[in-house]
């Protein structure tokens, strides 16, 4: 298979490439290192910018006023915006803006016209409430937060961890267990919106991010009503997992993205250090390094490419997600490391965006489903349904 | 009115340019390549008077190799209507790509050409000038602004010392300097669009000209390398060197 851009792609891709260039990298010589928003004035005037470009509300379906472009042009788009210092989590800043919670495209008119248009307007920001303390890879089985039927509703009692944004957002989608002895048929999907009594965003998590944390939630008889449950009854957990499939694979471009650029920071190193009288890039130790890079980007990007493009055809893509997001997430943990190793003690200063990447880059051997579920997914699929 | 947009595919202004080994030239194998930045505002400048209802068709021309339909592409998604390619092997010199875009014109007939003031690459400076002696067109080079009205054209040239103002009949050759504008990125839907815009391809044989080079390059070299600073410990020891060692006062 061939995965050379075509030309209207490769267009993209240098224009991308120039945006990021030209108008994030500056900024970011003026922002804190660990920053992940850009000045209101500053966001306000990119976004004219993308939004001239056609490309504003990159991920949002074409039908809801998204770019007309398919998930492998996306795709190579994302490896593009994630090539500067916050790359990896706050991709140009969000310019190309977000759509917001995959579910909620999968609501009905009443809840689309409350959340989901004022979410793609810009008006309201949202929270994933999937993951508790007994654990997030499982969810099916972890899920402890209950909900329980009264009043033509639903009281929810329970907590949630790791997740992002819920002290700034105006709703967010909850996970609960409705159904005790069903397991993963026996969960349901809520909308709920910030300050509904009982639910509350208990405390802040700091984590390798340092500007960035999550927040704990806590909900105490925290009542919704029936108009609140998005998709169905007990079918909650299809609408979750449908998500953390397709989210692989943007995940995965924004890990190859920062490789990409760590990468070429390391040769371009390479090539002007000199160290007991030669230049890095002629010792063959500094070599292999710079070709294990290059095997690891390469990889991780083949299969990246190769999950979008079973996507894009509408073929099953679950394990080529697994797959890319496995080796996107390790191989770029590698090549940042290595990249930093190359740069000697520089490596090491917050004048370069190496160390970030280096922590962020963690967190994604961790973050939508670690490496082991990965793993998991695919032996499921090479041994056949008896795993199942 | 119709414009011509002469665009050229040079190395990106990104890129550290490095001298062949022989001498013989500049690397360009691997190399990215892109519009020629001048050209870019050539375009934009174009597609500005084409949205004010000035332009009513521009054409873009590339010469050279075959990916120079690549950069016709770039000015396409910008906003040009369609492009004609001069499919060269040979290395086409500021002499002869004057002479085929005078061949052009006559068989186009547009009102105003726009050209980058020069190329990044050789830097010449030439194409524009020599265009104009060939049609026996007025010239405003380096514009920093251009102004149409009716049959004139005003156009604001950054000469040492302040602004230049001149007024050419058309039709006429317009060159373009840094601050005339600033271009624009290009969009999704142009760049779609430009996949169905035509692109007209020729050989210098078609036009009658020949291209072969009249100047020979002798040798390319680095430039030397930049010396290390140094620190004065006075104003007196700072004058010394100036005078003595620099030699500029």
């Amino acid at each position: 298979m061939d995965f050379q851009p075509d030309t209207e792609q490769q267009m993209l891709i240098d224009l991308v490439r120039r945006f990021v260039r030209e108008e994030i990298i500056p900024l970011e010589a003026k922002l804190d290192p660990d920053a992940s928003e850009l000045a209101p004035e500053d966001h306000a005037r990119l976004v004219e910018k993308t939004k001239a470009m056609g490309l504003f509300g990159i991920d949002i379906p074409p039908q809801y006023g998204g770019p007309d472009i398919d998930i492998v042009t996306r795709t190579l788009l994302a490896i593009e915006m994630a090539q500067h210092r916050a790359g990896l989590y706050a991709p140009c800043y969000g310019t190309f803006g977000g759509a917001g919670l995959a579910q909620i495209f999968e609501a009905n008119e009443d809840q689309k016209e409350r959340y989901l248009y004022p979410t793609l307007r810009g008006e309201k920001k949202a929270f994933f409430g999937l993951t508790e303390p007994s654990g997030g890879s499982d969810p099916a089985r972890a899920i402890q937060t209950r909900a329980e039927r009264r009043d033509n509703g639903w009281v929810l009692n329970g907590s949630k961890i790791f997740i992002s944004g819920a002290d700034r957002a105006q709703y967010g989608i909850v996970f609960a267990r409705t159904d005790a002895a069903k397991g993963r048929a026996g969960i349901t999907c809520f909308i709920l919106d910030a300050g509904t009594p009982g639910f509350y965003v208990r405390r802040v998590v700091h984590t390798l991010r340092s500007s960035s944390y999550a927040t704990e939630l806590e909900f105490k008889d925290c009542w919704v009503s029936d108009r609140q449950v998005l998709g169905e009854v007990n079918k909650g957990f299809a609408v979750a997992n449908d998500r953390l499939t397709r989210q692989r694979i943007p995940y995965a471009a924004g890990c190859i993205g920062v490789a990409i650029a760590a990468h070429e920071m390391a040769v371009e190193w390479a090539k002007l250090r000199s160290t007991f009288g030669d230049k890095l890039a002629n010792r063959q130790a500094v070599q292999w390094m710079l070709v294990d890079n290059e095997i690891d980007i390469r990889s991780a990007r083949y299969f990246t490419l190769e999950a979008a493009e079973k996507a894009r055809r509408g073929l099953p893509f679950r394990t080529e997600a697994a797959l890319a997001k496995l080796i996107a997430s390790e191989g770029g943990g590698r090549v940042v490391d290595r990249a930093m190793q190359i740069h000697g003690g520089m490596g090491m200063t917050k004048d370069l965006p190496l160390e970030r990447w280096f922590r962020e880059m963690r967190i994604r051997r961790v973050g939508e489903g670690p490496s082991e579920v990965q793993r998991m997914v695919v032996a499921r699929e090479i041994l056949g349904s008896s795993l199942r | 009115m119709k414009i011509l947009v002469p665009v050229k595919r040079v190395v990106d202004y990104n890129v550290k340019v490095r001298v062949k080994s022989d001498g013989s030239g500049i690397e360009t194998a691997g190399v990215k390549m892109s519009m020629n930045p001048f050209d870019e505002i050539a375009v934009e400048e174009a597609v500005r008077l084409k949205e004010k209802g000035v332009a009513t068709e521009i054409v873009a021309v590339s010469m050279g190799v075959t990916q120079c339909s690549e950069t016709i592409r770039t000015a396409l998604a910008m906003g040009a209507d369609r492009g004609i390619l001069v499919e060269s092997d040979v290395e086409l010199q500021p002499l002869a790509v004057a002479k085929l875009l005078k061949v052009i014109a006559d068989k186009e007939q547009p009102k105003l050409i726009i050209l980058g003031k020069q190329a990044i690459d050789d830097d010449m400076s030439a194409t524009g000038q020599m265009l104009a002696a060939f049609l026996g067109w007025p010239q405003g080079t380096f514009a920093s602004k251009v102004l149409i009205e009716g049959d004139k054209i005003t156009v604001t040239r950054e000469v040492d010392g302040g602004l230049e103002t001149v007024e050419l009949s058309l039709p006429a050759i317009v060159t373009t300097d840094l601050r005339l504008n600033e271009p624009r990125y290009a969009s999704l839907p142009n760049i779609m669009k430009a996949r169905k815009k035509p692109i007209e391809n020729l050989k210098p044989a078609d036009l009658g000209v020949d291209p072969a080079p009249r100047l020979t390059v002798l040798k390319v070299n680095e430039p030397p390398k930049r010396q290390a600073g140094k620190k004065v410990a006075s104003v007196a020891e700072l004058v010394d060197k100036l005078r003595n060692e620099a030699k500029v006062i």
